[in-house]
């Protein structure tokens, strides 16, 4: 049996709810849940740490039944978007908290020991109010983490920060959890955290579970429209070959892309490319900023609203664009048609964290 | 920001928000006005003589003694009641709701009445006596009055105190091993500490103040169940102003200092 199993997990709290929500998690899985506001993912932690009692259906952690185990025997962490620190402790009492109850030994190193991995050990003596969102947020990470739960949860931890410690925040915390080997789920609306952190992917809509499976499976393979849409972005392979100006050159299966995001020559990376992000032109592009240009077919167009996609194949390589209509009539594009796909370096993103230089 | 205030105001006088604001200051100056009053009438000899008086000094020391008593018992109380109110959803919290909110609208001279019934004749009443508690024409009736006035104020403040705690900050402490018990004294409480003094504040003014229920349940006897608001109305009676102005002046300093540290606390009501 895998180490997190939840078996058709009803619950209904008026506003939220979940229904027949099931799916599997191994030891040091890490699984983002994506999807939108209002859907039912954070009943979904809190049915999981057990704040709330699920109408029907079980959860079983480590092979146990822990459906209506006290949260307090559970051992799972949780890490909020709004931090939810003790406001009248310090920093240093606020990790201590739990170590406290549940293991009195040799909290001082351990204290020290999380916070020096988070870089909060200069903070250990200050008030959280004190402090900006990206340490209080360390913070809670540092609380949750020192007892060595079973299990993290984190509900949007990363909302609350501005984009760059966001990005710093992440990199701390994917090094810390894979040294620790913790199992993690991690709400967001971010498709970020998912490509920088998880290798599950669940999607939730109106309390159902959309998708669910590898980063992969459904970034590649998205079941539904919806999931489609909502993931949005299209994922390429390809093996970085040179490193030209400060950006990397990848080549993707007889094309090349540059991106600005740093990663080591002779490393396999996967890219994201999102719709919106791709411009079309009809003859090869001259005299223009974009980086990137890749001669292209349209495969198929997909009119829907407004706007159109379009799937392009390159080679081996498909990806879609999103145009509006008035653009496609203005183009004259139909099937077959042969099209330049322009894409800035920034908007290449390499999504496989693990080859990325931290 | 400002440019924009000042863009929106009209030069001319708007006579909608000029009126209800010269209401405000009408009523304001009438209460201030007979506030003064209450300083200005008794000369200083009279209520210096009258705080001496073996009558005032009874009144007083009882007062504060029933007071500090009743209020250390409804806080005892407001603390459970304002926190499942404020966390649990069960069956009959609404009636629960409403009858602890009862009497802030409910005459005090009706809940006298009705607590006299109750702690008459009845089993309940046969059941304290039993604990040596007899509530009828006594100081213990004092206590028992002055509570039942008070708890719902202190209640409501202890309701509200509570849901402004963010309870995930519970939730995180449960999740790091403590019980529902320990996280309502580890966490809870101290953050309740504003809510929990305001309303400890508020409950002893309203202690102190209390007259109707007191006066019907403990009976207002000269120099036995006699608290300052008794002293006052039994002097009016006489016509012995010196003693009612006098009584009425600690009660008002006891108020204005409660509602000065109440304000302090900014905790809603």
């Amino acid at each position: 049996m895998s180490f997190l199993s939840v078996r058709d997990l009803h619950i209904d709290l008026g506003e939220f709810y979940l229904q027949g929500v099931s799916f599997d998690l191994d030891r040091g899985d890490y699984l983002t849940i994506i999807g939108p506001t209002g859907a039912g993912k954070t009943i979904l932690l809190e049915s999981i740490i057990g704040f709330w009692s699920p109408d029907k259906g079980a959860i079983y952690l480590g092979g146990r039944n822990i459906t209506s185990e006290l949260p307090e025997k559970r051992n799972i962490g949780i890490v909020y978007q709004e931090y939810a620190l003790l406001p009248h402790f310090t920093v240093y009492k606020n990790i201590e908290y739990g170590l406290k109850k549940k293991d009195p030994r040799d909290m001082k190193e351990k204290i020290v020991e999380i916070a020096e991995a988070l870089s909060i050990d200069h903070l250990l003596h200050r008030k959280p109010a004190t402090l900006s969102g990206g340490e209080q947020q360390r913070v809670a990470l540092a609380r949750a983490l020192v007892v060595e739960p079973r299990m993290l949860l984190m509900d949007e931890p990363f909302a609350a920060l501005d984009p760059q410690t966001r990005r710093d925040t992440r990199i701390l915390l994917k090094k810390i959890m894979s040294r620790q080997n913790t199992t993690a789920i991690h709400v967001t609306h971010d498709l970020n955290d998912a490509w920088a952190l998880a290798d599950k992917v669940a999607v939730i809509r109106d309390g159902l579970l959309a998708q669910f499976g590898s980063l992969e499976e459904v970034f590649k393979r998205p079941r539904t429209p919806f999931v489609a849409d909502f993931v949005g972005a299209t994922l390429m392979e390809g093996t970085v070959v040179d490193h030209d100006h400060g950006l990397a050159v990848i080549n993707v299966n007889g094309f090349t892309m540059r991106t600005l995001d740093s990663v080591d020559i002779g490393t396999t990376v996967k890219l994201a490319l999102r719709p919106e992000d791709i411009i079309i032109a009809t003859r090869p592009p001259q005299d223009t900023s974009v980086q990137n240009s890749i001669r292209a077919t349209v495969s198929t167009i997909l009119y829907e609203g407004k706007t159109s996609l379009l799937s392009l194949s390159a080679g081996d390589t498909a990806f879609t664009v999103l145009v509006t209509n008035q653009s496609l009539e203005r183009l004259g594009l139909v099937q077959g048609d042969t099209v330049y796909a322009m894409i800035k370096s920034s908007s290449v993103r390499v999504v496989d964290s693990l080859s990325m230089k931290q | 920001m400002a440019a924009l205030k000042k863009k929106v105001a009209p030069e001319r006088l708007n006579f909608f928000k000029a009126g209800l604001i010269f209401i405000s200051f009408i009523v304001t100056a009438a209460l201030v006005m007979a506030i003064a009053a209450l300083f200005m009438v008794p000369d200083v000899k009279d209520v210096w003589e009258s705080l001496q008086s073996e009558e005032m000094i009874f009144s007083l020391k009882l007062s504060l003694w029933t007071g500090l008593l009743s209020t250390a018992l409804v806080m005892v109380f407001a603390l459970p009641i304002g926190y499942s109110l404020s966390r649990f959803q069960f069956t009959g919290k609404g009636f629960v709701k409403t009858i602890i909110d009862l009497p802030v609208a409910f005459p005090e001279l009706v809940l006298g009445l009705c607590l006299l019934l109750l702690f008459g004749n009845t089993f309940v009443g046969k059941f304290f006596s039993a604990l040596g508690l007899n509530f009828i024409f006594t100081t213990q009736g004092i206590v028992a009055a002055q509570f039942f006035t008070a708890l719902p104020y202190a209640c409501r403040i202890m309701k509200s105190t509570f849901d402004y705690i963010n309870p995930r900050m519970e939730f995180v402490s449960r999740s790091l091993g403590y019980s529902m018990f320990e996280t309502f004294m580890n966490v809870s409480v101290p953050l309740a500490r504003n809510g929990i003094l305001a309303s400890t504040v508020i409950a002893f003014a309203r202690c102190i103040g209390t007259f109707g229920t007191v006066l019907i349940l403990a009976g207002g006897t000269y120099m036995k169940t006699e608290v300052l608001p008794i002293t006052l109305y039994l002097n009016i009676s006489y016509g012995n102003m010196g003693m009612a102005l006098t009584s009425g002046i600690v009660l008002m300093v006891v108020s204005f200092a409660a509602i000065f540290v109440f304000e302090q606390t900014e905790v809603s009501l």
